[in-house]
Parts: structure tokens; C-alpha cells; sequence
């Protein structure tokens, strides 16, 4: 990581949109070139990007790919209901700070000993005040480990949308001036501006004033050339005809009034079952018998065995169209 | 190309899209940093910068298209013949001389620069395009070169000189023509604003707004929504906190020995409105009915209980309909299902009213707000007042709306001067914005 320390990420990684998709595809991690773009856009003029679209179409996934392409390591805070800054940026270490009031009793005995009225007593305390308010006793956590990396990191701070309004409004001088103000010591600056990525779920709207600070990403469900794109770097051993079907079974089933469409995810996990089982190519029982894997809803799937003869045909038809092609 | 920019971000905003400045910052840096050599990676480098959701996403792709497409002078080059020494004299007059010798790159910078000077970006509607073609072809010269047209063809010169008018004549008429679609291609991009079209969608009587328009309104009415809850939860968290409950401190300390130990606090309670509404589904309310149902419906995070009532020639209880289906179901249900056991015939308020005292009066209490929507035409029946007083004397509010304009109120069958002294509150409803006024109180009035 050391030899790191110098190398300039705009020159190095991000001279042009191609090199940052050639980049991400080595880490196996196929986009269309508008998430290129925006990655390069937001590492060139350093802003965050807010990322949202349907889960599991890999909106962690690239911030993780980025850290990986950029070699520096992720932080990632994972937002709830209730987190605040106390979880998010910093905390004093209570305990150390105890402890050492503790040991130090006889010294500051000591010293306070010389004087003998009480206003002198603390007058002299008040020189050494700030002492147990200081760097030493401040445990920082994610946020302020992100600030404080000399090499940059990746900062990941994923579902904002399950975050209170209240730490979303925090996050904005963070997001804005990549600065953090703490009253007992005063304002943290960051060493390296780290590349921030916010992913959210649409559980809520987000702010204005988030939505302004970030560059937008929206991350669909892939094109069926995309997501056979995508099948094929991630299980390289499966089949050309298995997975041209079983990508367009998929595409199929999203059209469905379905309540929880299979993602990217789900795709690659039936691809990895169909692989288990040893498939050359999709049939009725087969999907009848893995339906579970890409849905996860017992009326989803009843949804889709009632169709299930007419889904599997058409897409075996794909399948066979292509190949006429 | 950043006056360009800013043009499109202007447009952009028209369309609805909200884009601080901060963000127009952005989208001038990352164009910078992509260049506008690649168009796909330009238009995905302002994507990123500007649209900030998925709705904008698609306002934007549709007016990027639109705005940075140019098919002007896109004919082809004509075989330049000319011997343009021939023309020395036309030659003269500068749009004359982009004319003749067929400089579509030059006369197109010239449009746009005629178009910035005439500022037609501001043209609001399709009146307006005689006007600002006029204006940049002004700007353009096109008077000079009229002007010259008409020399030469006075003038008893040879047949060369006459060819020259020709050719300037032809090129001047091609060129109204493509100022003309230009301008059009302005008022597209300008006048299709959604703020104006939305605003005038706001204050058309309901009764009137055509059903295309429909998906528009639920959008707008969500939004309206949006705002009424959004100002009225900020307003209940402030208001949570409650004073000092003496009595509760009290009996607490008697387990601490008498010490006033642990203080206990007055909640305040959550102000939800319950609502009866009843609605007349004649045809003459129904639009009106349809769109404060969404309302009341959307809103129903803010509001307790809903029951409603809906009456024509008798009175049925529809709130299980509304409980069970979701909105737009139930209101397709209430205005056309034959199975319902509603007399479609002539509206009642007679019969409505002894119904409701003998059956629902029970419902009434001091935390209701009752929600009379009607416009007060009991086609010539008792009037039955002393039961809407009654009503008025149990609930909190009673609210009637009336979807007819003011100056039809007391005229024919219309009952409602009768009823107005009973109501605390009678007004006219008839556009949305009515509609969301009415709402409005119904959430924030505490009497």
C-alpha cells in the first residue's frame, strides 16, 4: 500500500471514461457507460454520488469494485434507523479518559499542592484543561477514519435512506466540504478527499440539499445483453445456450406484476444452482424447481408458475432465435 | 457553449426538473472535464449532474433530445454554379452574400445569434411565433436584403442581375421557413413547461378538466399531498411535548415516600381529524367527488377515522368499499357499479338526511369533522335543515363544499342558502386549489 502515497487517482485511474470501464470490468464488474461516466465525473471534480435503483442491481457492489480498482481500502458505514454521530463520526473514549484521571491522581495532586488558595488551584487547573479533551481520547469511527487516511479511501455509505433525517442533515458537511467540526477540538479537515458513494433504496425521499451536494446515479435492471455480459465474467464455466435462456426467462419474469423482481443477484444465483445441477438447458421442471432461487415471495412465485410453460417456451424460443441470427 | 448550457438548464428547470446552482456548476465542470466531442458521454455526464432522480432521469433524456438536436440547413449543398463575381453588387449586403454563396454553418450561427439578441427563449405561447420570427429575421438584416432585392429587380439590368433576384428571393423564402421551424422548435422546448401547465390545471374547474389531464392531477394532488403532510408532521413534533401532569407526579411520589421524585408530563394528544364525509355522486359533483377522495384517501396518515357516505336518490355506506379496494377502484366502483344498492335518479337531501339521523347520527361526536360535498340541489324536496343543525351541534366542524360557482347558489332547486347558517363552514370547491385549501384546515384548525 505504501508505494500508493503519491500516485494522483485523476491522472493514474481516471484520464477517461474508457479506462475507468476497462478497470471495473477487470474487477468483474460490467456497467453500461453511464456509471462509468458518472464515476469519472465524480472522482474528477470530487463530489459524492449518490446511487439508487431497485436492490440487488450491485449499487454496494461498485463502490466495493471502485476501492478494489483505485487499491485503497472501503470504509463502509451501514445506516439504520437511530445512528448518529456518535456511531457515525467519533466518540470520546470514556474509559481511557476515566483510567487516566485515575493514574494521574497523585500527579495532579502534585501539582495542584503547590498552590495553596483555591482560585489558584484553578487557575493553574485550567492550563492543563483540554488535556483529556484532546485526539488521544477520541475514538473515531467511520466517518472521521475516512477523513483522517492519508492514502484516500473508498467511503461507502450504504442505505442513507434508513438513516433519520436528522443524520442525513449531519452528513451534509461531510458531503459538501469533506470537513467534519468537532466543538472540543475544532474542525477536521480531510487529508485526501476520499471518493464517497451513498446508496439508497427510495424507502424515502432524500433531501434537497443531499440530492444537490451529490451527482445522481440511477442504476436499472440491466439489458439482456448486459446481464448475459454480466453472467458470463462472473460464471465464465456456464454454457452459451443455458445462459442466453436463462437470462431471457429472467428479463421475462421482470415485465410480471411481480412484488419483488428478481435482481442481478438473484440471476447469478440461479445461474450458480443451474450450474449445480449440472443443466445444459432450461426446462419446466427444472425452473418449476428453482423458481425459489429468484423469487422470494410465495405469491411472486405462484404469479410465475401459473405462466410458468408459456415463460420457459418463449424463452427457450429466444434462445433459438438468436442462435438463427 | 456555457450560454448554450445555460439555456438548457434553463429549459430543464421549465420542465420541472429542480436545479440549484450548484449543481449547473457541476454540469458546466463535468463538461468541461468529458469535452462535447462524444455526444453520449456529454449527455450522461450532465445526466449525472443534473437529474437527480429517476422521473427527472426521463424529463431530462426527452429534453436533451429535444434541445441539442439541430435539422436546420440540412439540405443539401446546391451546385454552386454561381459565378459569384457576377454578383458583386449583392455581394455587398452581408446576408446576401450568405445567401448566395450557400454558407448554411454561417447562416445557422447567424439564426442562433439573432435568436439570443431577439431573447426568444422567453416565447410562452404559439401567438407569439409571427412576432419572434419577425423579430430575428430583423435581426438577421432581412430588410437590407429586401430592400436590395427590389433594386435590383427595378433596375432594367441584364439577365444576369435578374437571376441574382432570383436566387435571393428562393434563398430569402427558405430561410422565413427555416426561422419559422426554428421558432417552433423554441416554443416546444419553452411554452412546454410543466410549473405553467400544472398551474392552470390547478384553477380550471374540475368539471372541465378533460380526462387526459387525469394522470396530471393524481400526480399533482400526491404532491399536494406531500406538502400538507409534510408542513403538518413538523408541526405535531413541536407540539409533543406537554406540560407538567400533577395529579400522575403526585400519586407517583407516593411510592418515593412524598418526594416529587419523578416528574410525569402531559402528552399532548395527536390532533387527527375524524372525518365523515358525504358525498352527492350526481353527475354534476361526481368530478369534483373523484378528486376529493384522493385527497382525503391520500391523506390518511394525518386523519383518524374515515367513514363516507354516498347518496343520489338514497344513501348508502360506501366506507367498505373505499377500506377494502384501492382508490381509483373504489371510485370507478361508486360511479358505475350496478351491484351497489344506489338509485341513480335524481339527487335527495331529503331522504339522505333522515338516513343519516336514523342510522349514523351515533357517528358524530366531538372529534368529527363532517364533510358535506354537494351542490344543495334537492330537486324541490323538504330541505330537512333541522338535521344538518343537529349534526352541526354534535361535530367539531362541519365543512360543506359546493362545487357550483357562488352566483348559481339559492337559484332554481338549490337548497344551500337554506343550509349555509348551519354550516361552520361553507365554500365553493371547485378546483384543486379549493380542494387543498379545504384540506388544509380540515388538518390545521383546532377549535
Amino acid at each position: 500500500m505504501r508505494k500508493v502515497t503519491n500516485m494522483d487517482w485523476k491522472t493514474d485511474k481516471f484520464s477517461s471514461v474508457q479506462q475507468v470501464m476497462d478497470g471495473m470490468k477487470a474487477a468483474h464488474y460490467i456497467c453500461d457507460s453511464q456509471v462509468a461516466t458518472t464515476v469519472y465525473i465524480a472522482c474528477n471534480i470530487e463530489k459524492p454520488v449518490l446511487v439508487e435503483g431497485p436492490a440487488g442491481v450491485g449499487k454496494t457492489e461498485l463502490a466495493k469494485v471502485i476501492a478494489e480498482y483505485l487499491e485503497a481500502p472501503l470504509i463502509r458505514i451501514q445506516c439504520y434507523e437511530g445512528l448518529d454521530e456518535s456511531k457515525a463520526l467519533y466518540e470520546w473514549k470514556y474509559g481511557k479518559q476515566l483510567l487516566y484521571t485515575q493514574l494521574l491522581k497523585d500527579k495532579l495532586d502534585t501539582i495542584m499542592n503547590k498552590q495553596d488558595k483555591l482560585a489558584d488551584s484553578i487557575e493553574k487547573l485550567h492550563q492543563y484543561d483540554d488535556i483529556f479533551f484532546s485526539a488521544h481520547f477520541l475514538e473515531p469511527r467511520p466517518l472521521l477514519k475516512a477523513l483522517e487516511q492519508p492514502e484516500g479511501v473508498v467511503l461507502l455509505i450504504d442505505e442513507i435512506d434508513k438513516a433519520d433525517e436528522e443524520f442525513e442533515a449531519f452528513l451534509l458537511e461531510v458531503l459538501s466540504d469533506f470537513q467534519v467540526s468537532i466543538p472540543e477540538i475544532g474542525t477536521i479537515k480531510a487529508l485526501r478527499k476520499p471518493v464517497v458513494f451513498l446508496t439508497s433504496n427510495n424507502a424515502r425521499e432524500l433531501s434537497e440539499a443531499l440530492k444537490r451536494r451529490c451527482l445522481h446515479l440511477y442504476i436499472p435492471f440491466p439489458s439482456a445483453a448486459l446481464e448475459r455480459e454480466v453472467i458470463k465474467t462472473r460464471l465464465p464455466q456456464i454454457g452459451e445456450r443455458l445462459r442466453k435462456q436463462l437470462v431471457a426467462f429472467i428479463q421475462a419474469v421482470r415485465t410480471l406484476d411481480i412484488r419483488k423482481p428478481p435482481s442481478i443477484s438473484e440471476t447469478i444465483d440461479w445461474a450458480r444452482v443451474l450450474l449445480l445441477m449440472h443443466a445444459e438447458s432450461l426446462s419446466k421442471e427444472l425452473v418449476g424447481k428453482t423458481l425459489n432461487v429468484i423469487l422470494k415471495h410465495e405469491e411472486d412465485i405462484r404469479v410465475v408458475e401459473e405462466k410458468l410453460v408459456s415463460l420457459t417456451v418463449a424463452a427457450l424460443k429466444e434462445d433459438a432465435d438468436m442462435a438463427g441470427e | 457553449m456555457e450560454g448554450t448550457l445555460g439555456d438548457f438548464i434553463t429549459v430543464l428547470r421549465r420542465a420541472g426538473v429542480r436545479i440549484s446552482i450548484s449543481e449547473s456548476l457541476d454540469a458546466v465542470n463535468a463538461a468541461a472535464i468529458i469535452g462535447y466531442d462524444n455526444r453520449r458521454l456529454f449527455k450522461e455526464a450532465l445526466a449525472a449532474s443534473l437529474a437527480k432522480s429517476h422521473t427527472e432521469k426521463k424529463i431530462f433524456d426527452s429534453c436533451f433530445d429535444n434541445f441539442f438536436s439541430f435539422n436546420f440547413f440540412q439540405s443539401p449543398n446546391k451546385a454552386n454554379t454561381l459565378n459569384l463575381e457576377a454578383h458583386t453588387e449583392a455581394l455587398k449586403d452581408r446576408l446576401a452574400a450568405l445567401v448566395l454563396r450557400d454558407d448554411k454553418g454561417k447562416l445557422a450561427m447567424a439564426m442562433m445569434e439573432a435568436g439570443r439578441m431577439a431573447n426568444v427563449s422567453s416565447i410562452k405561447n404559439p401567438m407569439q411565433k409571427s412576432l419572434f420570427t419577425m423579430k430575428i429575421l430583423n435581426e438577421m438584416g432581412m430588410p437590407g436584403m429586401e430592400a436590395m432585392v427590389a433594386q435590383i429587380k427595378n433596375s432594367t439590368g441584364s439577365g444576369l442581375s435578374q437571376q441574382t433576384a432570383e436566387l435571393l428571393e428562393k434563398g430569402r423564402d427558405d430561410l422565413v421557413d427555416t426561422v419559422k421551424e426554428y421558432v417552433e422548435q423554441q416554443l416546444q422546448l419553452n411554452a412546454d413547461g410543466v410549473d405553467s401547465k400544472d398551474q392552470f390545471l390547478k384553477t380550471t374547474p374540475l368539471s372541465q378538466i378533460e380526462l387526459r389531464h387525469f394522470h396530471r392531477m393524481d400526480g399533482l394532488i400526491q404532491k399536494l399531498i406531500r406538502q400538507l403532510e409534510d408542513r403538518h408532521s413538523r408541526r405535531l413534533k413541536t407540539a409533543d411535548r406537554g406540560k407538567l401532569d400533577y395529579k400522575k407526579t403526585l400519586r407517583k411520589s407516593i411510592s418515593y415516600g412524598g418526594f416529587l421524585f419523578a416528574p410525569l408530563w402531559k402528552k399532548k394528544k395527536e390532533n387527527r381529524p375524524d372525518v365523515i364525509v358525504i358525498c352527492d355522486i350526481s353527475r354534476s359533483v361526481l368530478r369534483t367527488v373523484r378528486f376529493l377522495m384522493l385527497f382525503i384517501y391520500g391523506l390518511n396518515k394525518r386523519i383518524g377515522k374515515i367513514h363516507t357516505f354516498i347518496f343520489y336518490s338514497n344513501m348508502i355506506d360506501a366506507s367498505y368499499i373505499f377500506d377494502r379496494y384501492s382508490i381509483e377502484e373504489a371510485l370507478t366502483k361508486i360511479t358505475t357499479d350496478p351491484s351497489l344498492p344506489v338509485i341513480r335518479g335524481k339527487s335527495d337531501y331529503n331522504t339522505m338526511f333522515t338516513n343519516f339521523r336514523d342510522h349514523h347520527l351515533h357517528l358524530v361526536t366531538k372529534n368529527t369533522t363532517v364533510l358535506i360535498l354537494g351542490d344543495g340541489r334537492n330537486n324541490f324536496n323538504p330541505p330537512n335543515a333541522e338535521v344538518l343543525k343537529a349534526i352541526g351541534e354534535r361535530c367539531k366542524r362541519l365543512i360543506w363544499l359546493n362545487p357550483e360557482t357562488k352566483p348559481f347558489w339559492g337559484t332554481g332547486d338549490s337548497e344551500i342558502k337554506t343550509y349555509a347558517p348551519y354550516c361552520h363552514l361553507l365554500q365553493e370547491c371547485n378546483t384543486l386549489v379549493h380542494l387543498e385549501r379545504v384540506v388544509g384546515t380540515l388538518l390545521s384548525a383546532r377549535r
